[in-house]
């Protein structure tokens, strides 16, 4: 059996060391100590016993002045018709920041949103969010952070005043013939892009420019010259028999990456596909989800893909006939990869991340001989997210720093922080007479600007979308506006001197320009209605004829051979990457995405450089060593699987003006990313390193609650899977063999809950994580607890490793309660506060729990947590929940738990109880699948499924009888409710 | 080291000090003193009380009717009663007034008490009026009672009076036994003794069981609504107005609106005439919401839901809130308690056969077919479960 590892001192066997315990345990002893010197040397005597009477005077007066508090149950005045108190309605909306698009159903209770879930009409979303959408309601509550008015110069002011300032201003400007920009990040809203023309077309010389701070512009640009084309284009992950990955994270933050999951895990259905199931070769240069999951990975420098694909590009263009390239040198042989693709040609996919014209341009060439563009790749239903364009946003701050355009309006973006020329960015806006930023909250750029206009939060205001040609969504407002903000729509519609509002206007428009596109509805009103209760109208565009020019190839190709002839490849080099949880960085703020953690290295509350441990060994770099990079600090981490040379920084950290929760967390590397023909290039080569003496900690929560290298994971290889499907799941037999009790079997009379995970589907997004952290009200507890091993989240997901320390192979394994028949916790609980319920749920009542943490010592899946200090409700830890506007964000049907009690994941039975509930209002019986519980509601890949054992017909009765199907310690006879289905990786 | 020395001592005082606490908390909890549970008393009024003023006294003694109008003699009290009243008191009360009265002049009071809102003010108003000089000392005095507060109704402490009485007893019997020896038989201080402890513990159960309970719960409410002119004398159905019932987790207390429906035209009630009548059209349009005082609470941590109770499990509303119909102020009929809870549950049966939810019931199903179960309780399908209520 192959040996998993969670960490590199695992790997070693070395002790691991993080939370120093010897100091926790001397605390422990000193206070102890002071107690036992204060019993033992003193005599009681009657003044002792009159003090203790005093003090039981004092305490009783003041408890039993503790009256029952009188409460007062306040109704509507006017009740809303479609809310009834107690109930959640969902409503359908949109969610775009800019960066990601969700189409999203929203959970109101009582008139506040609490939770965030897909919208399953869409085909983008098809019913699950991202992680990022799913935290992104939290923020709506931040009332430490978002603005409450509009500010002049760091002043609130008026709304009136501000208006007729700007406007006479920009009168003024316009009138007299100097320039004005409105910087924005992409607009896929139909309504705001005319919004915007009308608006500019009053006031003459405003140039609109499109600012993405991740940028794609390199694919646009290449797409233009293959194509004449300057968009994304539709990916098929679902079509495709093979997928060659270069540095696109495509699970995690490439795109869409919620959909490409989707699509991933479709074609990864091993009991579905059987031997079709799709192969999936990644080269990157640092682990990321999308690697993890790959049958087989290369790590490469960023500097070296290009060659590779050069490479690659010469033997399929020779299985093709067709001219090679001039020959790349000194690269690993790539001819195996080339075998592989074109034995399925048709159905096979390239994609690259790096944002590089030439190298866009190859792997536009590579699809074109894999005849990719018929299958895998469509330019119909193209993506009209990402529309920025490199070269015109750097062209324009050059000029800006210059003093060309007198005023600047922004919207969404944030390039004071974000852009690599922040620093000449910064020098024009000093220079400009009027900057206005429209924000949410402030931010690096807003705190620049003369004036600061609080936009609304998405939930609260009216919006539309178009992610992809064709393709229609709708926002709504889920709660009415809780500050005196006012959406950057309506904010264009006040200064264009138009009447009405932003709803108003997008009505308009939609009756204008999207209701003649259908035909199925003939009155407006009833199609408005309609679509507004979907969210969304997917009417599709036609597939665009388009021919495949390979001119400049070659050109390329040099470009790339001359680019990595200069490489230094003594030095190492920096990569940037987004980080799956905060993105860009605008969500900073938001303590449920600071503390999720990385999906790899399972670290949170900072960025870090990711080095792999042979050239930290060589370096002489270990763990937690400060590095010096120009002029930052930065801290390393061994990450097993990080390219050679080359150290991984992840982008979205660092912020000096996000709020109390985002600011200085990790280290802001944007300015290290460079300008390669016009592109921002998310790498730079030849950086110097030197090691200074200090050390940093970084909290990972992977070395938490570990299992003791017990089998806990289980794969096996496709050749052998489809030989033997119960390959690598042996133990299972043998267990199942071997198996007995004295006792008699219990039995459960009506339901009997049970889950199962696919490990085949599970891609480690951690959508479940943060789906779970909505649902089920877990606190956020900051790094210093989590360094004290105190992670809250009812659900994680162990990743472990396998096989070679600089090449691993990856497991992701959620884990939360097992809901044991046979539980170990039950029988040790001094108090039944953990019993066992009629329908097979692993019961926790909290008010009946003292604390012991019995349970959570013998736990052998360490799924239980114990509540230190109280925090959902605790000044010490303001992450939202202390004050009473954060609190609104809190599930009503679930209890925020005391401190002093064990908590932990309860199969949702809040969710179970309301869907029992429907059924029995409805007088009939339960579907399988009306029960979702949060996590696997989130799950992108459907790699949980929840149900009902006692239904032989229901998918979790299926997939217990599958045999991959194995349970987590099966021998220790706990007899588990969630099952596991073992990993076939598509290797032979 | 051993930390278990010295804990003998620490343990005699700690218990002792545990055994003091635990009487004094019963002794001065609420229930012993036997007083209402007090709602919103303005003890900063009380505290800072202005000067009494001549003029006050007068419109005090006027007000009791003690000092003549010069039209006639009224004893205003009578009605508008000072303190809160164990029975409803369908007139507006002294603090009442007062709050009415506030921002307004003596013409408005005249004017008021000139124009009868119900059959009652006008028998009572009707042999008197009212003057400005009168209308002046009368309002001066109100304004002293606004700021006085509301006065609560307490009732007389007789259990706390027996739990001294008991005490005293039991000391003396202990001084006599141990000093004095006046009294020749023992066995009279032992009796004593033991009646008194028997006494004591028994209150302290009972205090002890009762504590963060509110069975008969009754506060006064903002608007004098009676449940029995509503749905004892009207018959109105409890389902009209709690439209929650039906698919919510809260009964629902009804909003401002469904209470216009019908009094959009009902403008004068039987007991309180117009007046009570009047606040619901107030808060309408002043756009203020009622602010009830909520009767049944349930603490936090427990998971109710009516639909589940009233439509899936037929019970009846008065199975847990009494006889509704008869109370003219809402009161909390049943102790609301876990074991309250897990009584009902272990007795009542579940509508097996009528919904089609329990079909996946089988083995349940073949027992009662088998006759092997008469009937299936709550229990049986999970009703004692611990994670049915608390999530």
């Amino acid at each position: 059996m192959k040996k998993y590892w969670s960490s590199l001192e695992e790997f070693e066997n070395k002790p691991i060391q993080q939370f120093d315990e010897t100091a926790e345990i001397r605390e422990k002893n000193e206070i102890l100590e002071f107690l036992q010197d204060e019993v033992s040397n003193k005599s009681s005597s009657r003044r002792d016993f009159l003090k203790f009477c005093g003090f039981s005077f004092a305490t009783a007066a003041v408890l039993s002045s503790c009256k029952n508090p009188v409460n007062k149950a306040i109704p509507y005045l006017l009740k809303p018709e479609d809310i009834t108190p107690g109930k959640a309605t969902y409503y359908a909306s949109t969610f775009y920041d800019g960066r990601d698009y969700g189409s999203i159903l929203v959970k109101v209770r009582d008139g506040r949103p609490i939770k965030i879930e897909g919208n399953e009409l869409s085909s983008i979303s098809k019913g699950v969010a991202s992680a990022r959408i799913q935290a992104s309601v939290l923020s709506l509550y931040d009332g430490a952070n978002r603005l409450t008015a509009p500010l002049k110069e760091g002043k609130s002011t008026k709304w009136e005043d501000a208006d007729k300032e700007i406007r006479s201003q920009l009168e003024s400007i316009s009138s007299s013939g100097e320039k004005t920009v409105l910087l924005t990040s992409s607009i896929i809203s139909p309504s705001t892009k005319k919004l915007i023309e009308e608006f500019t077309a009053k006031y003459k010389n405003i140039s609109h420019i499109v600012y993405d701070s991740i940028s794609f512009s390199a694919l646009l640009e290449a797409n233009k010259l293959s194509f004449g084309k300057e968009v994304i284009p539709s990916y098929h992950f679902d079509k495709a028999g093979i997928i060659v990955g270069f540095n696109a994270d495509f699970l995690g933050t490439w795109i869409s990456p919620t959909e490409f999951s989707r699509q991933y895990a479709d074609v990864r259905d091993v009991n579905k596909l059987r031997d079709k199931i799709t192969r999936h070769i990644q080269f990157e240069s640092t682990l990321t989800i999308t690697g993890s999951n790959a049958d087989k990975r290369y790590s490469i420098r960023p500097s070296e893909e290009g060659v590779n694909l050069i490479n690659l590009y010469n033997e399929l263009a020779g299985k093709a006939g067709k001219p090679a390239l001039n020959k790349a040198n000194g690269v690993p042989d790539i001819k195996a990869v080339a075998d592989e693709l074109w034995a399925k040609k048709g159905n096979a996919l390239v994609v690259s991340g790096t944002n590089d014209v030439y190298i866009q341009l190859i792997v536009n060439s590579i699809n074109n001989l894999l005849d990719s563009y018929t299958s895998t790749i469509d330019f119909s239903n193209s993506f009209q997210l990402f529309q920025g364009n490199d070269k015109k946003v750097n062209e324009f701050i050059t000029d800006f720093a210059k003093g060309t355009f007198s005023a600047i309006l922004m919207f969404n973006v944030n390039p004071a922080y974000d852009h690599p020329m922040a620093a000449t960015f910064t020098e024009g806006i000093k220079k400009a007479k009027l900057s206005i930023s429209f924000a949410g909250s402030q931010d690096e750029t807003s705190m620049l600007c003369k004036y600061v206009l609080p936009t609304d939060h998405y939930l609260e205001s009216w919006d539309d979308a178009m992610p992809k040609e064709g393709l229609f969504s709708l926002a709504q407002p889920a709660i009415n506006k809780l500050f005196d903000t006012r959406s950057f729509q309506d904010t264009l519609i006040k200064w264009t001197g138009k009447s009405g509002d932003y709803h108003q206007y997008i009505k308009n428009y939609w009756s204008q320009n999207i209701f003649p596109k259908q035909n199925k509805i003939g009155l407006f009103e009833q199609f408005w209605d309609l679509t507004l209760q979907a969210g969304v109208l997917e009417l599709g565009s036609a597939s665009p004829s388009s021919s495949f020019k390979d001119d400049g190839l070659q050109s390329a190709g040099d470009s790339i051979i001359a680019s990595s002839r200069k490489v230094q490849s003594s030095l190492p080099e920096l990569f940037m990457y987004e980080s799956l949880a905060l993105g860009n960085g605008s969500n900073a703020n938001n303590p449920w995405l600071q503390e999720l953690p990385d999906p790899v290295s399972k670290a949170v509350w900072d960025n870090y450089a990711a080095v792999s441990p042979k050239y930290a060994a060589e370096q002489g770099l270990t763990d937690g060593d400060l590095i010096k990079i120009k002029d930052i600090e930065v801290p390393v981490l061994l990450q097993p699987g990080q390219a050679y040379g080359v150290l991984a920084v992840a982008l979205g950290y660092g912020r000096t003006a996000a709020g109390k929760v985002g600011n200085k967390v990790g280290v802001n590397v944007f300015p290290f990313i460079v300008v390669k023909e016009g592109n921002t290039q998310y790498f730079t080569t030849g950086i110097q390193i030197t090691k200074t003496a200090k050390k940093y900690d970084i909290a990972r929560t992977q070395i938490h609650h570990s299992m003791e290298g017990r089998p806990i994971v289980r794969e096996t290889k496709l050749s052998e899977y489809l030989k033997n499907p119960e390959a690598g799941n042996e133990l299972h037999a043998e267990y199942e063999k071997n198996k007995g009790t004295l006792y008699p079997a219990v039995e459960f009379a009506g339901h009997w809950w049970a889950m199962a995970i696919d490990l085949n589907k599970c891609i480690g997004c951690n959508a479940c994580v943060i789906g779970c952290q909505a649902e089920n009200n877990i606190p956020v507890i900051g790094k210093d607890e989590m360094m004290k091993k105190r992670s809250m989240h009812w659900i994680r997901i162990d990743r472990y490793y396998s096989e070679d320390a600089e090449n691993p192979e990856v497991v992701f394994q959620p884990l939360m309660c097992q809901h044991c028949d046979n539980a170990p916790c039950e029988n040790v609980c001094p108090v039944a506060a953990t019993t066992h319920s009629s329908e097979g749920l692993n019961q926790m009542a909290y008010n009946r729990c003292i604390g012991t943490k019995y349970c959570i010592n013998n736990c052998p899946y360490k799924v239980r947590r114990f509540n230190w200090f109280r925090y959902a409700d605790n000044k010490a830890f303001d992450y939202g929940t202390d004050t009473d506007l954060g609190k609104m964000v809190l599930n009503p049907d679930v209890v925020v738990r005391e401190r002093g009690v064990v908590e932990k994941c309860s199969f949702c039975v809040q969710r179970i109880q309301d869907n029992k509930l429907k059924a029995k209002l409805e007088g009939r019986e339960l579907k399988d699948g009306d029960i979702m519980t949060a996590c696997m509601q989130a799950c992108s890949s459907k790699a949980i499924v929840f149900g009902d054992k006692n239904d032989p017909n229901s998918d979790v009765s299926k997939a217990m009888q599958n045999p991959r199907n194995y349970h987590i310690l099966e021998e220790l006879h706990t007899l588990p409710s969630v099952g596991y289905l073992t990993k076939v990786r598509n290797q032979d | 080291m051993s930390y278990c020395s010295g804990n003998e001592k620490i343990n005699t005082r700690f218990y002792l000090s545990v055994l003091v606490l635990a009487l004094l908390i019963f002794l001065l909890n609420n229930g012993i003193f036997g007083q209402d549970l007090i709602v919103g008393h303005n003890k900063e009024a009380v505290k800072h009380r202005g000067p009494e003023s001549k003029e006050s006294m007068i419109g005090e003694r006027m007000f009791y009717g003690l000092v003549k109008l010069e039209n006639g003699r009224l004893n205003c009290e009578g009605c508008h009663s000072l303190a809160t009243t164990p029975k409803v008191n369908w007139n507006p009360s002294a603090y009442d007034l007062s709050v009415w009265m506030e921002g307004k002049t003596t013409s408005d009071l005249k004017k008021a008490f000139d124009s009868p809102s119900s059959d009652l003010m006008e028998t009572s108003h009707k042999n008197a009026k009212l003057n400005d000089d009168e209308s002046k000392k009368i309002m001066a005095y109100l304004v002293k009672v606004k700021e006085n507060g509301q006065v609560f109704h307490k009732d007389f402490p007789i259990k706390l009076l027996l739990f001294f009485i008991f005490g005293l007893l039991m000391a003396l019997a202990l001084v006599d036994l141990i000093f004095t020896k006046k009294i020749k038989y023992k066995v009279v201080h032992v009796l004593v003794l033991i009646i008194g402890l028997a006494f004591h513990m028994q209150m302290a159960m009972v205090e002890a069981t009762n504590l963060g309970r509110t069975k008969d719960y009754a506060p006064d409410q903002p608007i004098k609504f009676s449940h029995k002119v509503h749905a004892g004398d009207n018959k109105i159905d409890c389902k009209y107005c709690h439209t929650g019932v039906f698919d919510s987790k809260s009964a629902g207390i009804p909003s401002a609106n469904l209470c216009i429906n019908c009094h959009n035209v009902v403008r004068n009630g039987r007991n309180s005439g117009k007046y009570e009548i009047t606040k619901i059209h107030d808060a309408i349009d002043t756009k203020k919401p009622i602010e009830w005082i909520r009767v049944h609470k349930l603490p936090d941590h427990v998971y109710f839901n009516h639909a589940q109770h009233v439509v899936a499990g037929k019970v009846e509303c008065a199975t847990c809130h009494g006889k509704v119909e008869t109370m003219d102020i809402m009161a909390q009929y049943s102790d609301l308690s876990m074991g309250w809870c897990v009584n009902c549950h272990r007795q009542t049966k579940v509508n097996f056969e009528g919904n089609d939810y329990y079909k996946s019931y089988v083995k349940l199903h073949d027992d009662l077919k088998s006759g092997k179960i008469k009937q299936v309780t709550v229990e049986q399908v999970g009703g004692l479960d611990c994670m049915k209520c608390h999530y």
